[in-house]
């Protein structure tokens, strides 16, 4: 509770460091939807070129965009001190300082940063799921409800774990941010449509590697009525697990490096 | 047992070197940060750590305070093992490094401290007392609304002090705290730190290139050099000891820097 109270504390005190400058963050928000809504462009015109991909129509594939996208940007979010500021704070040594206070080391991580522009992009999303859902005739029920928040939630958690890739590697003194971020960013383009158009070497790395399909796509095709694999509805409720487990795993991952941290000299 | 107990305390880091032609793999190195390094301080006291860049000081510093683990020793802190439980010691300590900031950029200082006291679980009438006490004897009362980034160095190393300082800590290492100030600030910076020790109790260590610092604060100096211990005891026996110009009194010498160099020569350093 005590560590909840806190990192509403901080972010509180983010937004207003970052609101001290606010025509600059103003204008980042604005260039943050542009972006955004330019992606989404490209989306529309591919599926209007092609019409159909395997059994997706145009609706569900704006909807398998628009899940993607919320989930990720709301990550990128709340992750921001681990993403933005992270590596940094180990290179130049800062990370000594989260060190000298009594509070877990990824709580202060995630207490240092926020990304408050990336609602632009998560309207996008918005956008385009009520686009898929419209287009799709969606029939609503509240287990959908439910599935969708959270499929979003454990997305959530799997790319966090994701990100924490590239904080285990700094640890570790190794600069391989394109590496990390062929499963992140890479992750992100590729699954915005769903996994079964890949071939399998793809398929696989998405479902077990970064479940991806597990997450997003298995809970996102019952939703439209499209099973994949023709799996029941019950799977939908549990395969979002698999992002938790994904990040349990880079959390002790990340445990483990920290011991090996050297910190710089001062 | 003393309040800081250091026994045998080994740390060596493996550098790897640019690889050279022909050669297959990267040669390492081995440093060896500090060497059988042993020493015991009592609470209370304000002691100074010097020696040459790189000696080993702020690694010492860094293993008393858990961020690094030694190869070998024993390190007992408050009868407490530094880096077997982090969160737990390091609630007791404060740090303050002279180059590195701990508060918030873009904010006022009030809000960091409001900040670093739920950090701390500091219970807020204990937090509000405290902040008093250091506003005045810092002579910050006027500056807690001003963002950091709007301060001059000297004010803001006094904020700095003021946020590592909230907790109460039984212990407080300062690393080079005086770098880059002006006399006037040095002056209040050291009249704080002596009444800080003198009226509250707490250990400091003091790591410094200034000499002043040392003479104006601390009764002993411990010296550090490629990693071993050279000396630790009185700063007036170590200044008679190692005088080219044979002065007596450690007010009297003309540049107490020369002394310290002449001795870091004799040492071999």
């Amino acid at each position: 509770m005590n560590t909840l109270r806190l990192y509403c504390r901080s972010m509180a005190m983010l937004i207003k460091s970052q609101l001290q400058y606010p025509l600059s963050f103003l204008m980042q928000t604005l260039a943050q939807l542009v972006m955004e809504g330019g992606e989404l462009l490209a989306v529309i015109l591919l599926i209007d070129r092609f019409d159909r991909v395997n059994q997706w129509g145009p609706g569900d594939l704006y909807f398998f965009f628009g899940l993607m996208s919320v989930s990720f940007y709301l990550t990128e979010i709340f992750g921001r001190g681990l993403t933005g500021n992270f590596p940094s704070m180990v290179r130049n040594g800062q990370l000594d300082t989260l060190m000298l206070r009594p509070r877990g080391i990824l709580t202060q991580v995630l207490c240092s940063g926020a990304d408050p522009r990336r609602i632009a992009c998560i309207a996008v999303g918005t956008v385009s799921l009520i686009m898929g859902s419209r287009i799709s005739a969606i029939a609503w029920s509240p287990l959908k409800v439910l599935m969708m928040a959270e499929s979003i939630f454990f997305s959530f958690w799997l790319i966090l774990g994701l990100f924490m890739v590239e904080a285990i590697l700094t640890i570790h003194s190794v600069k391989s941010i394109e590496l990390a971020n062929t499963l992140t960013y890479g992750g992100r383009s590729a699954c915005e449509y769903p996994s079964d158009i890949y071939p399998r070497p793809l398929r696989i790395l998405f479902t077990v590697v970064a479940p991806f399909a597990l997450v997003m796509h298995v809970p996102a095709s019952i939703i439209l009525d499209k099973p994949l694999f023709g799996w029941p509805v019950w799977t939908g409720f549990v395969t979002p697990l698999a992002g938790l487990v994904l990040f349990f795993i880079m959390y002790m991952l990340f445990r483990k490096a920290l011991k090996f941290y050297r910190s710089t000299g001062s | 047992m003393s309040y800081i107990f250091v026994d045998h305390l080994c740390k060596s880091f493996v550098v790897r070197k640019k690889r050279e032609k022909g050669v297959l793999l990267r040669e390492k190195e081995t440093v060896h940060a500090l060497q059988d390094v042993s020493f015991e301080i009592e609470r209370g006291e304000l002691v100074g750590y010097i020696g040459p860049n790189g000696a080993g000081k702020s690694t010492t510093v860094k293993i008393l305070s858990g961020i690094l683990v030694p190869d070998s020793g024993t390190v007992r802190v408050g009868g407490r093992t530094p880096w077997e439980n982090r969160k737990e010691h390091v609630s007791h300590i404060g740090v303050v490094f002279g180059q590195r900031t701990q508060l918030w950029w873009d904010v006022p200082l009030l809000d960091s401290y409001s900040l670093l006291k739920d950090i701390y679980r500091v219970p807020e009438e204990k937090y509000r007392k405290r902040l008093d006490e250091l506003t005045e004897a810092l002579q910050l009362g006027d500056l807690l609304r001003t963002p950091l980034r709007l301060l001059s160095l000297g004010q803001r190393m006094r904020a700095e002090l003021c946020g590592s300082l909230l907790h109460s800590p039984e212990l407080l290492y300062l690393d080079e705290p005086t770098i880059g100030l002006d006399a006037v600030s040095k002056l209040a910076l050291r009249d704080f730190l002596r009444w800080e020790n003198a009226e509250k109790g707490t250990t400091i260590l003091l790591t410094t290139h200034d000499m002043e610092d040392i003479v104006a604060l601390c009764s002993r100096v411990m010296v550090l050099g490629h990693g071993s211990k050279l000396y630790d005891g009185g700063l007036q026996e170590l200044l008679t000891q190692y005088d080219t110009t044979k002065t007596v009194q450690v007010e009297e010498h003309q540049n107490i820097d020369q002394v310290i160099a002449s001795m870091y020569k004799n040492l071999g350093l």
